[in-house]
C-alpha cells in the first residue's frame, strides 16, 4: 500500500462535495467512499468530517435529510443542492488550472528560463 | 442560499437547539457504530472494534462544539446565556439592582424628557408638502425680540415682487366666540387664514375641502366659509359628515363649514391648536372694529422657498424689500427706530419660531444639566460594578482557567451593563412620560406669551424620535458604565486571584474605582457650580429693585364687558368700588391701572415737551399708563416731588405725573412740576395737541419686564382721561389672598352684573415672568444636589473598601506606633486627594460651562466666582461626611485582631 497523503488545506470541502455528487450518502459512507474513490491514498480525520459536513450545509452546498442505512438505521443523508453543483464545478476548474501551471512550474527545466 | 432560507436555518438552529444537538448525538453515534460494525466485520474483536473507531473518530465533544460554530449559531446561544445569567445576578441582589437602576432611569427619565421637548418645540417637522422648503418672515425692530407679524399691505408687496418664494401665506390667530346648533357657546382658538394658506402648505382635507383663493374675496359671500379642526370635528360632531355644509356663528356672523383639516395638521404655531380657519377677507365682518380695515392687524408669513433658491438668496431679497417697507412704516410712524428695523428669513420647517425663542435655550440649559446628572449616574454605576466584579474576582478567575476566553468575559460584562441601562430605559421612558408632563405644565404657568391667543397648548409625545433618542443614550451609557468592569475582567489574573493574593490586580482595580470617583466630584462640582450659578441668577433677579413692592399686592382683573355699564356709570360704580375695597379689613390702600407692572405688555406714545425740542432722530417711546388715584402708595413706589391724583382731577385741567428717568432726560436738575407736554397722534388715533401739566416726579419702576432698562414712562389720571380700567390692585396688611373671598363678595355686591375674571398676587405675576429661570435654578439646585449625594456615596464605598481591605496594612502601622489620629488622618487624606484631584478637573470644566450658558442666557452673574467656589466647598464637605465613618472605622482598628485578619 502507497504512503497515505496528508490532506491539503481547504480540500476536504472539494472531496465532499465529489462524494455526495455521485449520489445520496451518510457521514459514515462520505468517508468509505472518498476512501474508495482515492484508493485509500488519503488520511482523513474521521472526526474532521462532520464540522465540515456542517459548514457545507450552512453554506447551501448541500442539504441533508434523515433516512434509512442499508442495515435499517436511521442515518442522515447528504445530497448536492444545484449551488453545490456549480460550487463543484468552479472548484474543479479552478482546480485543474491551478494543477495545471504548478505542474509547469515544477517541471521547468533550467535550459527553458 | 436565499437569506430567507438562511435564515429560517439559523432561527430554526436557535429554537430546536435541543434537537438540533440530540441530532447531531445520533448523526455521531451512528457514525461511530458504523464504523465499529465494519471493523467486527473485518475480524477485530467486538469490545476493541468499539474503542478503536471511538479513537479514530477523535475528542466528540470538541468535533461537536466545531460543528456548532460551523453551524453558526453560537454566538446567539452564548449571548441568550449571557443575558440569562445577567438576569440571575440581578434577580439575586435585588437591592444592588434597585440602587443601580433607579439614579440610571433618573438619568434617562430626565434627558428623555427634556429631549421630547426640544423634539417637540423643534424638530418635528409640520406635517405639510416639503416643510423643509417653508421659512418664516421675522421683523426685527432695534433691541427687541424678532417678531412674526407684519401688516396687511407689507404682506401684499412682498407676495408681488418676490422672487423667491413659490408661495407666500399670512394668518393671524384670534379668539373666536362660536355658537351653533345644537352646541354649547364656547370660545375657540381660530386663525384668519389668507387664501392660498392650504395650497401653498399643501395640505389635503380630511372631508370637505379647504379655503382656497376663491374664498378670500373682500365683501364677497364666498368668504363666508369656515375650517374646522380634526379634533374640533371629533369632539363637537363626532366625526359626522353632516358637518359639512352647517352654519355655525362665529362672533354672531353665519359661517358654513365647508371641509376639515387632516388629524396630523394643528396650525403652523407648535403650542396652539386652532379648531377653525376662516379666510382673511371675512375679518372685517366678524371684528369691531376691524383691524384689517384700519392697517393694525398683524399677519404672520410664511413663505414657500422655489426649489432652487436657497435661504440666503430670500435674506437678500428680503433685505432690499425691507426697504419699501420702513418707507411704507415711517409715513404713519415717527420713531425714528423703525428705520433700522430688518426683516428677516429663518427656516420654519418645525412651524413659527415664537415657542422656540422663549423656552429653546433653557431648555438646551436643562439639557445638559441632566447630561451631566448621566454621565454621573453612569460613573456611579460603573464604580458599583466594579466593587461587584472584585468580589467576584474569585469566579472570573475559576472560569479564565477553565477555558473561558477573555473576549467572552468582557463580553458578559457588557450584557449585564447593557441590561441594566435597559431596564433603567424603561423605568426613565416611564418618568419621562410624567416628567415632560410636568414641564409643559411648569411652562404653561408662566404668563401668557405675546402673539399666542391663548395659554400654551403643548402635545409632548414620545414618539419614534424620541424613543431612538432614549434608545442611544441607553446603549451609550449601557457601554460607558460597563468598560470599567468590563476592563477589569481583561485584565484579571487568574493565577493570583485562586492562591487569594491581592497583588497588581488590587493595586489595578482601585486605581481604577480612584479614578471614576474622581471623575464623579469632577463632574458633580460643574453640576453644583451650576446650579449655583442659576441660583444665584435668580436670586439676583428676584432681588432686583423693581422700583415698587411685590409683596402684599392682590391683583383683581374684573370684566365689564355685556355687563350694562359703560362709560360715566362705570367710572361712578368704580369709585365706589373703590371705597369698598380700602373698606374690607386687611386692606391697606385700593387703586386701579391699565397695565399692571410685569405683565408683558403696555402702551407706548411719543411725546413733545413744551420748551425742550428733540432732534427727530433722538425720539423714543415713552411708556404711557392711565392709573387711578393712591396708585403709588398701593404698588409702594415713592412720590418724590409734587402730588398723586384725586378725584378733583376729573374736572379740572390735564395732569400728569412722570417718572424720574423722563424728568432727568427732559429737565436735567430743573423741577418737572408745572411744565406741559402734548402726546403724538398715534395710528390708533389716540393723542392730540391739548397739553398735559406735568404735577408729580415718581421713582422709576419697572414696567414690562423686570430685566428691561427702565423707561421714560407717564402716568395718566384714569378718571380724567376717559381712559378707565378694570384691573384693581390692593395692598394689604393681611396674606392678599386672605382678603379674595371678601373681594368678590364686594365686587358682586356693588356691580351685580360684573365678574371677576382673575386673582393674582403681584408675586406670583412677577415670578410668572420668569418661570424658564426659575425652573433651571430649581431642577439644576435638585439635580446638583442629586449628584453631590451620588458621589458622596461612591467616595464612601471607596473607602469603606479600601479601609477593609488595608486593615492589616493598618494594624502593622498602629502596631508600629501610628496613633488613631494618624491613621484617620491618612484616611480622610486619601479623601481629599481624591477630591482635590476631582476639583482640579472639574473646576476649569465648569469655569468653561459658565460661558457656555451665559451665551444662552442673558445676564447671568458670569464674573462671579461665588458659584463655583460654592460647588468646591459643596463638594469637599460632602467628601469629608463621606469619609468620617470609614475614617473612624480605621481609626478603631485593634493592632492584635488586625494582624490576625486575612
Amino acid at each position: 500500500m502507497d504512503k497515505q497523503l496528508d490532506l491539503l488545506q481547504g480540500t476536504l470541502d472539494m472531496l465532499i462535495l465529489k462524494a455526495v455528487s455521485l449520489g445520496p450518502l451518510h457521514g459514515y459512507g462520505v468517508l468509505l467512499r472518498i476512501q474508495q474513490i482515492s484508493k485509500d491514498r488519503l488520511e482523513i480525520q474521521q472526526g474532521s468530517l462532520y464540522p465540515a459536513l456542517y459548514r457545507l450545509e450552512h453554506q447551501g452546498w448541500i442539504a441533508s435529510e434523515w433516512g434509512e442505512s442499508e442495515n435499517k438505521r436511521k442515518a442522515k443523508y447528504y445530497r448536492l443542492t444545484a449551488a453545490g453543483k456549480r460550487k463543484l464545478q468552479t472548484e474543479t476548474e479552478n482546480w485543474n488550472r491551478m494543477a495545471n501551471v504548478m505542474a509547469g512550474i515544477l517541471g521547468t527545466k533550467p535550459e527553458e528560463v | 442560499m436565499t437569506l430567507w432560507s438562511r435564515s429560517r436555518l439559523w432561527l430554526r438552529a436557535t429554537l430546536w437547539r435541543s434537537r438540533m444537538e440530540s441530532e447531531m448525538d445520533a448523526e455521531l453515534g451512528f457514525h461511530v457504530e458504523a464504523y465499529a460494525e465494519d471493523l467486527i466485520r473485518s475480524g477485530v474483536p467486538c469490545e476493541e472494534a468499539m474503542r478503536r473507531a471511538r479513537l479514530e473518530f477523535g475528542g466528540a465533544e470538541q468535533v461537536k462544539e466545531e460543528c456548532r460554530e460551523a453551524r453558526g449559531v453560537v454566538f446567539l446561544e452564548s449571548l441568550i446565556e449571557d443575558i440569562r445569567y445577567a438576569l440571575r445576578m440581578m434577580r439575586r441582589s435585588p437591592g444592588f439592582t434597585a440602587v443601580a437602576v433607579l439614579p440610571l432611569a433618573l438619568g434617562i427619565g430626565a434627558n428623555t424628557a427634556i429631549f421630547s421637548l426640544i423634539n417637540t418645540l423643534m424638530l418635528r417637522r409640520l406635517p405639510v408638502r416639503d416643510p423643509g422648503q417653508l421659512v418664516e418672515l421675522l421683523s426685527q425692530y432695534p433691541g427687541e425680540p424678532r417678531t412674526n407679524c407684519c401688516g396687511g399691505k407689507v404682506y401684499a408687496h412682498i407676495r408681488d415682487y418676490n422672487h423667491v418664494f413659490s408661495g407666500i401665506i399670512g394668518t393671524a390667530a384670534s379668539g373666536f366666540k362660536v355658537r351653533a346648533e345644537g352646541l354649547e357657546p364656547e370660545t375657540v382658538t381660530g386663525n384668519y387664514v389668507v387664501g392660498d394658506f392650504f395650497p401653498v402648505l399643501g395640505v389635503k382635507p380630511a372631508i370637505g375641502r379647504l379655503i382656497g383663493p376663491e374664498d378670500d374675496h373682500m365683501g364677497s359671500a364666498n368668504s363666508a366659509v369656515a375650517v374646522v379642526s380634526w379634533s374640533y370635528w371629533k369632539n363637537r360632531f363626532d366625526l359626522h359628515p353632516a358637518i359639512l355644509g352647517k352654519q355655525i356663528l362665529v362672533e354672531d356672523v353665519p359661517l358654513t363649514i365647508v371641509g376639515v383639516t387632516p388629524r396630523a395638521f394643528s396650525g403652523l404655531q407648535t403650542g396652539l391648536k386652532p379648531d377653525i380657519w376662516i379666510p382673511l377677507a371675512e375679518e372685517p365682518m366678524i371684528a369691531h372694529p376691524s383691524r384689517l380695515a384700519s392697517g393694525g392687524l398683524g399677519l404672520a408669513l410664511m413663505g414657500r422657498l422655489k426649489p432652487d433658491v436657497s435661504i440666503e438668496q430670500a435674506r437678500a431679497e428680503m433685505s432690499v424689500l425691507n426697504q419699501w417697507r420702513v418707507a411704507e412704516i415711517s409715513k404713519t410712524n415717527k420713531d425714528p427706530l423703525w428705520r433700522q428695523a430688518r426683516l428677516e428669513v429663518a427656516p420654519a420647517a418645525a412651524g413659527f419660531s415664537l415657542l422656540r425663542n422663549q423656552f429653546m435655550n433653557p431648555l438646551v440649559v436643562l439639557m445638559a444639566v441632566v447630561g451631566l446628572l448621566l454621565l454621573i449616574a453612569c460613573s456611579n454605576l460603573a464604580s458599583m460594578l466594579l466593587a461587584r466584579a472584585a468580589s467576584r474576582q474569585r469566579e472570573m478567575a475559576v472560569r479564565v482557567s477553565l477555558g473561558a476566553g477573555r473576549f467572552r468575559l468582557v463580553r458578559q460584562a457588557l450584557t449585564e451593563s447593557l441590561l441594566l441601562s435597559a431596564a433603567s430605559s424603561l423605568l426613565g421612558v416611564f418618568l419621562a412620560y410624567f416628567g415632560a408632563d410636568a414641564l409643559v405644565r411648569i411652562m404653561a404657568s408662566g404668563r401668557r406669551i405675546v402673539g399666542l391667543p391663548s395659554g400654551i397648548e403643548l402635545q409632548v409625545q414620545l414618539d419614534s424620535h424620541v424613543l431612538l433618542f432614549t434608545a442611544g443614550v441607553a446603549l451609550l451609557t449601557g457601554v460607558l458604565f460597563g468598560l470599567a468592569p468590563a476592563w477589569n475582567a481583561l485584565a484579571s489574573a487568574p493565577a493570583l486571584s485562586l492562591r487569594g493574593i491581592r497583588g497588581t490586580g488590587e493595586t489595578r482595580f482601585r486605581r481604577l474605582f480612584g479614578s471614576l470617583v474622581v471623575a464623579q466630584v469632577a463632574l458633580s462640582v460643574v453640576l453644583l457650580s451650576a446650579a449655583g450659578l442659576f441660583i444665584r441668577h435668580l436670586s439676583n433677579l428676584e432681588h432686583l429693585d423693581l422700583g415698587f413692592h411685590r409683596d402684599h399686592v392682590l391683583l383683581v382683573k374684573l370684566d365689564p364687558e355685556h355687563s350694562g355699564y359703560e362709560g360715566e356709570r362705570l367710572y361712578r360704580a368704580y369709585k365706589e368700588l373703590l371705597g369698598r375695597f380700602e373698606a374690607i379689613p386687611g386692606v391697606r390702600s385700593a387703586t386701579f391701572s391699565g397695565t399692571t407692572p410685569i405683565s408683558g405688555g403696555g402702551a407706548a406714545s411719543f411725546v413733545k415737551v413744551e420748551g425742550h425740542p428733540e432732534n427727530p432722530e433722538d425720539r423714543r417711546y415713552v411708556s404711557v399708563n392711565w392709573i387711578g388715584p393712591k396708585y403709588f402708595d398701593t404698588l409702594g413706589t415713592p412720590l418724590l416731588a409734587g402730588r398723586d391724583f384725586n378725584f378733583q382731577d376729573q374736572r379740572g385741567p390735564r395732569v400728569a405725573i412722570i417718572n424720574q428717568a423722563m424728568a432727568r432726560y427732559f429737565f436735567g436738575n430743573e423741577s418737572p412740576i408745572g411744565k406741559h407736554f402734548t402726546i403724538d397722534r398715534d395710528w390708533k388715533g389716540f393723542g392730540d395737541d391739548m397739553p398735559f401739566e406735568i404735577v408729580g416726579v415718581v421713582g422709576d419702576a419697572k414696567y414690562y419686564e423686570i430685566r428691561e432698562a427702565t423707561h421714560r414712562t407717564i402716568y395718566l389720571n384714569s378718571f380724567q382721561d376717559g381712559n378707565v380700567s378694570s384691573q384693581f390692585a390692593l395692598r394689604t396688611n393681611v396674606g392678599p389672598t386672605a382678603v379674595g373671598p371678601e373681594v368678590r363678595r364686594t365686587v358682586s355686591g356693588v356691580l351685580q352684573t360684573v365678574s371677576v375674571e382673575r386673582l393674582i398676587t403681584l408675586d406670583d405675576q412677577v415670578d410668572a415672568s420668569i418661570v424658564p429661570e426659575r425652573a433651571i435654578a430649581a431642577l439644576s439646585g435638585l439635580l446638583g444636589a442629586l449628584g453631590a449625594a451620588l458621589a458622596a456615596i461612591g467616595l464612601y464605598g471607596l473607602l469603606a473598601y479600601a479601609v477593609a481591605r488595608r486593615i492589616n496594612e493598618i494594624g502593622i502601622r498602629m502596631a508600629l506606633g501610628a496613633s488613631r489620629g494618624d491613621v484617620r488622618r491618612m484616611v480622610l487624606g486619601d479623601a481629599l486627594g481624591m477630591v482635590s484631584a476631582g476639583l482640579v478637573i472639574g473646576a476649569p470644566v465648569a469655569l468653561w460651562g459658565k460661558s457656555f450658558v451665559a451665551s444662552l442666557i442673558e445676564d447671568l452673574p458670569v464674573e462671579s466666582v461665588v458659584p463655583i467656589v460654592f460647588g468646591a466647598v459643596a463638594m469637599i464637605a460632602v467628601a469629608l461626611f463621606a469619609a468620617y465613618v470609614p475614617a473612624r472605622r480605621a481609626a478603631r482598628v485593634d493592632p492584635i485582631v488586625a494582624l490576625r485578619y486575612d
